[in-house]
């Protein structure tokens, strides 16, 4: 479904040039659920922006079923990819309804029966047609994050890229998103690329995980390597390690990665 | 006072003694009762205060320090810090506590830091507020504390200005800031909460320094119970205002709350499974019952 080859994107220039993302390379089966984790800047996020158009200055090739996406997107291309982003109070605007949230990419996409699509997806998003006219401050940080899915959603697109989701969320409420998330995979066959510095949540959604830093993939974890930690990469150890919680003596062994 | 004292921490004679605190806001809608009833003694130790947005960890930590809001009050039994009576201390010996005695790391350190100075610049000075020392002597212990901190180019980041910094790093500046005081207690407010998973467990190791090297008491607040767990030596879980349980953090399997063992079982594991999350079911009786006063060394 989706397959990067030798990706790469710079920003800036002369000495305050910073190679973002250095030959990355990734291929998503249809349906699969695969994650990006490390630190922050290691460069998750510009990956998936690449992918959406937000950024075109990249080289390499992306292609998303088969199709090479050019650099600059057309909205028929977007249709079929959408992006949830970390901060549901960002990410949606403030003096919008859900309502008028989730139609504009009906109108934009000039797609019909738009009244019943929204309360079609409010329900699969778990929020009651209760919720179709209020504010985004009218709402909990959970459930606008499920406004953001529903949005991303209501295209009904075929992959969807997650920047983060649950990152801004309680521990409680993230579950309830990764539920979602996982519910919404399965009932409609999507591809989830999903992007978090916190292994454990994308252990959870995904089945492979890609492991950056700086820019590069380090090395690439299976479930079973999840579990047993059986890794090669001393940054890969080292945060898999961390993500198990204080460990004092297991610390003194960290080395900076560079 | 800073004599001798043992690894284990010192459950006698608490640094910090805390008895039915309470913090309430006046709103246009009406009073808030952030926090309700809250009782814990700190000796030289580090304690944690676990719990979900809104449960008031934050705001019983500003109380602590008597830092609350203009529109809001504290209340209190007893609010003790060795010897002196936080509750009827006058401006000026609140202001000689905060920052040398008492430290505080707000949550977001972009907005504790000075714009308008360079990070050296502050460091020194806070060093000099708590020491009479000259100017040359401040920048070296800033410059060393900077080194403490992992900071890798301490003479470089010394001039830099906050808006300069990674957010991983301003947290470590901040930390440089309370830590130069050399302080008896610190109050660490989500310290390590935008800090990668491995930067993190470094600045852990900080803080764990001061309390085993130099006897500092630690108030760590975090909402991730089990990062909390495996570095505190004892943990309050607070839910609407109120301690629901205190845990033996050696023994968090033995959680007997719904509440904590709910926020235990809704994180995701990395076993390699894909199970749904159990969610967490709140029980209204929760806010009905009395805050759990465990947490005090005498009984
Ligand atoms: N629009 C941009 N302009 C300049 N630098 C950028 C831009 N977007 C990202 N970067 C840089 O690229 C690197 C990777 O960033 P990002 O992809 O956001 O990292 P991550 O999502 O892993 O935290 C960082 O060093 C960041 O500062
Ligand atoms: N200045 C204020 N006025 C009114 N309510 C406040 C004020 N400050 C905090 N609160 C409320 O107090 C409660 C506890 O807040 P806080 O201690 O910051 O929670 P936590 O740190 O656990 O997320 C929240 O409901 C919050 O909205
Ligand atoms: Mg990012
Ligand atoms: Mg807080």
């Amino acid at each position: 479904m989706i397959d990067i080859n030798d990706f790469s994107i710079t920003f800036g220039s002369g000495k305050n040039q910073i190679q973002a993302v250095k030959n990355f390379n990734l291929s998503v089966a249809e349906g699969e659920s695969f994650g990006l984790v490390g630190e922050s800047g290691s460069g998750k996020s510009t990956v998936l922006r690449a992918m959406v158009g937000i950024y075109s200055h990249w080289t390499g090739t992306i292609r998303i079923d088969g199709q090479p996406i050019a650099h600059k997107r057309t909205p028929a291309s977007r249709k079929h990819m959408q992006m949830v982003f970390q901060d549901p109070y960002g990410s949606l605007h403030p003096r919008r309804t859900v309502d008028a949230t989730l139609s504009e990419p009906l109108i934009i996409h000039g797609m019909d029966k738009r009244e019943e699509r929204v309360l079609k997806i409010l329900g699969e998003v778990g929020l009651g047609p209760e919720y179709r006219f209020r504010y985004p401050h009218q709402l909990s940080g959970g459930q606008r994050q499920r406004v953001a899915i529903a949005r991303a959603l209501i295209l009904e697109p075929r992959v969807i890229l997650l920047d983060e989701p649950t990152s801004a969320l309680d521990v409680s409420v993230q579950a309830e998103i990764l539920n979602l998330l996982s519910a919404l995979r399965k009932a409609h066959g999507l591809t989830y690329v999903m992007v978090s510095h916190d292994l454990a949540v994308v252990g959870h959604l995904c089945s492979r995980i890609a492991v950056m830093n700086r820019g590069v993939v380090v090395e690439e974890m299976s479930e079973d390597q999840m579990r047993t930690g059986d890794l090669k990469h001393e940054y890969t150890r080292q945060l898999w390690t961390a993500s198990h919680g204080y460990d004092r003596k297991a610390l003194a062994g960290f080395k900076e990665i560079a | 006072m800073n004599g001798s004292f043992n690894k284990e921490p010192l459950r006698e004679e608490p640094m910090l003694s805390v008895r039915d605190l309470h913090v309430r806001f006046s709103t246009s809608k009406g009073l808030v009762h952030a926090v309700r009833g809250v009782s814990f003694d700190l000796g030289r130790e580090r304690l944690g205060i676990v719990g979900e947005s809104g449960s008031g960890k934050s705001q019983t930590g500003r109380a602590l320090l008597r830092l609350t809001a203009g529109n809001g009050r504290i209340e209190a039994e007893k609010l003790m810090f060795s010897g002196m009576d936080l509750m009827h201390a006058n401006a000026r010996t609140m202001r000689n506590i905060r920052g040398s005695r008492i430290s505080m790391i707000m949550q977001d350190p972009k907005y504790s830091l000075n714009p308008v100075l360079t990070v050296g610049a502050q460091i020194a000075e806070s060093c000099r507020r708590h020491e009479n020392i000259p100017r040359t002597e401040a920048k070296k212990r800033a410059l060393s504390m900077l080194d403490t901190v992992h900071i890798r180019e301490p003479e470089k980041v010394y001039s830099l200005y906050p808006h300069q910094v990674s957010g991983g790093m301003g947290q470590r500046i901040m930390i440089a800031m309370m830590l130069i005081t050399n302080p008896d207690v610190m109050i660490a407010d989500e310290p390590t909460s935008a800090l990668d998973v491995t930067v993190q467990m470094q600045v852990l190791s900080l803080l764990d320094d001061m309390v085993r090297e130099r006897g500092m008491g630690l108030v760590l607040i975090s909402h991730d119970l089990q990062l909390v767990s495996s570095f505190c030596d004892r943990v309050l879980v607070m839910y609407g205002g109120r301690i629901m349980e205190t845990l033996d953090a050696k023994r968090l399997d033995e959680a007997q709350h719904p509440y904590t063992r709910g926020l235990l079982n809704c994180l995701p594991r990395l076993d390699g499974r894909h199970d749904d999350l159990p969610v967490l079911e709140r029980d209204p009786a929760w806010l009905a019952q009395p805050s759990d006063a465990s947490g005090v060394f005498e009984q």
